[in-house]
């Protein structure tokens, strides 16, 4: 059975590998064994603490097969993006340049340097591996591992910024050539898009504001190839945009400032996995039963956090609150006893059924 | 005999049919019969002392004496941008240098000014094609500075001259294309047209308010900046042989150069003279060729002679004298019977240049 858990430092072998091979490069994952043993270390911490308010955090999730125990993906949360420092996005302005005795009116759309996003949560260093394969269909697998940390969020709320995004990577070439650095970063940085991204180790470096652009950069004035990237998704980030969207994030407001790929936010509390969340209480039974609908389910606990993905069977909002009935296998999965409280999130919300 | 003569009221239907000749490009002198009455109006005025600063301004045509044909015309605005805005582009330079990535960039930028406002403009220079022989575009365009030079309490401290940008074989400008083009959403002409009929409201409603970093544009419309069209280099040469440089502004639509001097440092201020002048017909006629203008503010003229003056005085035939209508022989119309008549004497070029 697959599940998400949070990562240890004996995962390191196995994060190491998947990221050595993540494609386009990522500063969220990066193939550097020293910098994943301290953001592993970092994230142990964070799942341990006793927070209040969102910090220095970073937890780091992993999704394992329970058989095997072998890993196939991961998946983050910056508590605070920035934390001490500013976040960097493009935010993706549209001028209106209009006259009236000409009439002519014209939407301009500038990108100009921001720091809205500082101190927002931040959905990061996902990662799942292709080679995967499951009881479960990919997709679901991919919903399982992005929306797990949305299902953490929702029951640690404290933990979290109440505004939330996540950056995807933007369109490269086969050759790992982002058109939009070619015609903005290159320009400032003189190098490779790949050496300042890592370089970067995320979007908050004191050399961002030195060397990029302070004033807006108007897009009708790009070369066509980077104003065809603009906030897309490379194929390998497709399905997790997809995802966020279904989940309520919004596309649009923001780009990257080095690939122009998509930002995405969301009012945590407008996500469909906090709006749709349940709280029950569980009834272990021994069988497993395939009926009912997929939900994410996951514990409340936070350094023993787990997430599966299991079908149950629908009306849950009756009142009273109905208890749930659980596989003796996924309640032992979910470190669940009788009477234990779960969150119980519909994969698609009624009304949203596909 | 050619002269350079300030305009009368009579003139307009010459001056309305050399109009009808220049084409594209002209922004200040088109074929617009009110609109030239206007001008001709307005000069009136200017001398009378009755405008405004803002409107003050001159226009002088060149006359073929014998024919009393218009061949022509060329004009000084007295201070720019004192109704409407003068907009022009600075190209201002920003570094971005990062010490801990060891980058050093320099960026160059367009930044929207009005650096010009209050300076005098020389303009609207148009000479027909069939009258560019012997020294005429020189004559023509260098009777001003001998006008600046006469009158310089008339004017401010600085000139410009916005000479016309580069234009490729298709007539099409680069700089156009890939700035003004998304932003006024006009065809250049009629944003050109626009602008110089007053409607200038327009340019700043439209216009870019932010900076524009040139190395982030398409290298076409890079090369267009301060690109002197190739038909207005030798206008330039000209202007340049005078003191005049450019000091980095361009015009907004056609990124055109605008050249510059203090009024006090051109040549004409530096090195012309005022000299008494003898009239004698036997003149040597085969010298260094002068610039020679009388000191008359209504009926100003500039000749060209063909000699130096010698001795502390400048040699005049009755033929040149009369054309500056300083002879004494009852020949001109309007007689200034001043036997020790002053004339304003410059090298036709600068002494390295015979």
């Amino acid at each position: 059975m697959l599940f998400v858990r949070p990562g240890k430092l004996s995962d390191l072998d196995q994060i190491e590998a998947m990221a050595r091979a993540v494609r386009p490069i990522l500063h969220s994952l990066p193939p550097d064994r020293r910098a994943l043993e301290a953001r592993l270390a970092l994230s142990q911490d964070s799942f341990c603490a006793d927070v209040d308010t969102p910090g220095e955090e970073f937890y780091l999730f992993v999704l394992e097969d329970s058989a095997s125990g072998r890993l196939f993906g991961t998946a983050s949360i910056v508590a605070s993006a920035g934390y001490a420092e500013p976040f960097y996005a493009f935010r993706n302005d549209a001028l209106i340049h209009a006259s009236r005795e000409l009439k002519v009116k014209r939407r301009v759309h500038a990108l100009t340097m921001s720091h809205q996003l500082s101190g927002k949560s931040r959905l990061t260093g996902y990662y799942l591996d292709p080679s995967l394969a499951s009881e479960l269909a990919p997709d679901l697998v991919a919903r399982l591992l992005s929306r797990a940390r949305l299902m953490f969020i929702a029951q640690h709320r404290q933990r979290f910024a109440p505004e939330i995004f996540t950056v995807l990577v933007g369109i490269t070439d086969d050759n790992g050539v982002s058109p939009f650095w070619e015609a903005v970063g290159r320009k400032f940085f003189k190098r490779d898009f790949a050496e300042i991204e890592l370089a970067s180790g995320g979007r908050s470096q004191t050399f961002i504001a030195e060397i990029m652009p302070s004033y807006p950069l108007y897009v009708p004035l790009l070369p066509p190839d980077a104003q065809r990237v603009l906030g897309e998704p490379h194929p390998n980030a497709v399905l997790p945009y997809s995802i966020h969207l279904e989940d309520g994030f919004e596309p649009d407001g923001f780009v990257d400032i080095f690939d122009a790929g998509p930002v995405l936010t969301a009012n945590v509390a407008m996500c469909d996995t906090v709006r749709h969340g349940l709280q029950r209480r569980v009834v272990r039974r021994g069988e497993l039963v395939d009926a009912g609908t997929p939900y994410l389910v996951s514990n409340g606990l936070a350094d023993e956090f787990r997430c599966v993905m299991v079908n149950l069977t629908r009306p849950m909002e009756t009142s009273p609150a109905p208890d749930i009935p659980l596989p003796d296998a996924v309640a032992d999965q979910l470190l669940l006893a009788d009477g234990d409280l779960m969150c119980c999130a519909p994969l698609h919300h009624q009304g949203d059924l596909r | 005999m050619i002269v350079v003569r300030v305009v009368q009221a009579d003139d307009l239907d010459a001056l309305f049919e050399l109009a009808s000749r220049t084409g594209r490009g002209m922004t200040s002198f088109k074929p617009d019969r009110a609109a030239l009455t206007q001008r001709i109006d307005r000069v009136r005025r200017t001398i009378e002392g009755t405008a405004p600063l803002g409107e003050q301004g001159y226009l002088f045509v060149m006359e073929d004496t014998e024919t009393r044909a218009v061949v022509g015309v060329c004009a000084l605005e007295a201070a720019v941008g004192m109704t409407q805005p003068f907009y022009n582009y600075r190209i201002s330079t920003v570094v971005h240098a990062s010490r801990e990535l060891d980058i050093w960039t320099k960026m160059t930028m367009l930044n929207i000014s009005h650096d010009l406002t209050g300076y005098a403009e020389l303009c609207s220079l148009f000479l027909a094609p069939d009258a560019r022989v012997s020294g005429n575009g020189a004559l023509l365009s260098k009777s001003r500075f001998m006008f600046l030079a006469q009158f310089a309490e008339r004017f401010p401290p600085r000139i410009c001259a916005e000479m016309r940008g580069h234009f490729d074989e298709q007539g099409e400008s680069s700089f156009w294309s890939a700035v003004g083009a998304h932003f006024y959403q006009i065809e250049f002409d009629q944003a050109d047209y626009l602008s110089s009929h007053g409607k200038k409201s327009f340019v700043a409603e439209l216009m870019p308010r932010y900076p524009v970093y040139v190395d982030l544009l398409p290298p076409e419309a890079q090369a267009c900046i301060a690109k002197t069209h190739k038909d207005t280099l030798p206008a330039r040469t000209l202007l340049e042989a005078e003191g005049m440089r450019f000091e980095n502004h361009i015009d907004i639509f056609d990124a055109g150069p605008v050249l510059e001097s203090h009024v006090d440092t051109t040549r004409a201020a530096r090195e012309s003279l005022l000299l008494p002048i003898e009239l004698d017909d036997s003149a040597p006629g085969d010298g260094v060729r002068h610039l020679v203008s009388n000191t008359s503010l209504t009926d100003f003229r500039v000749i060209l002679v063909p000699r130096a003056p010698h001795s502390g005085s400048l040699k005049l035939t009755r033929e040149e004298a009369r054309a500056l209508n300083l002879a004494g022989d009852g020949a001109a119309p309007q007689l200034h019977e001043q036997p020790q008549a002053q004339v304003r004497v410059l090298s036709l070029y600068p002494k390295e240049r015979k």
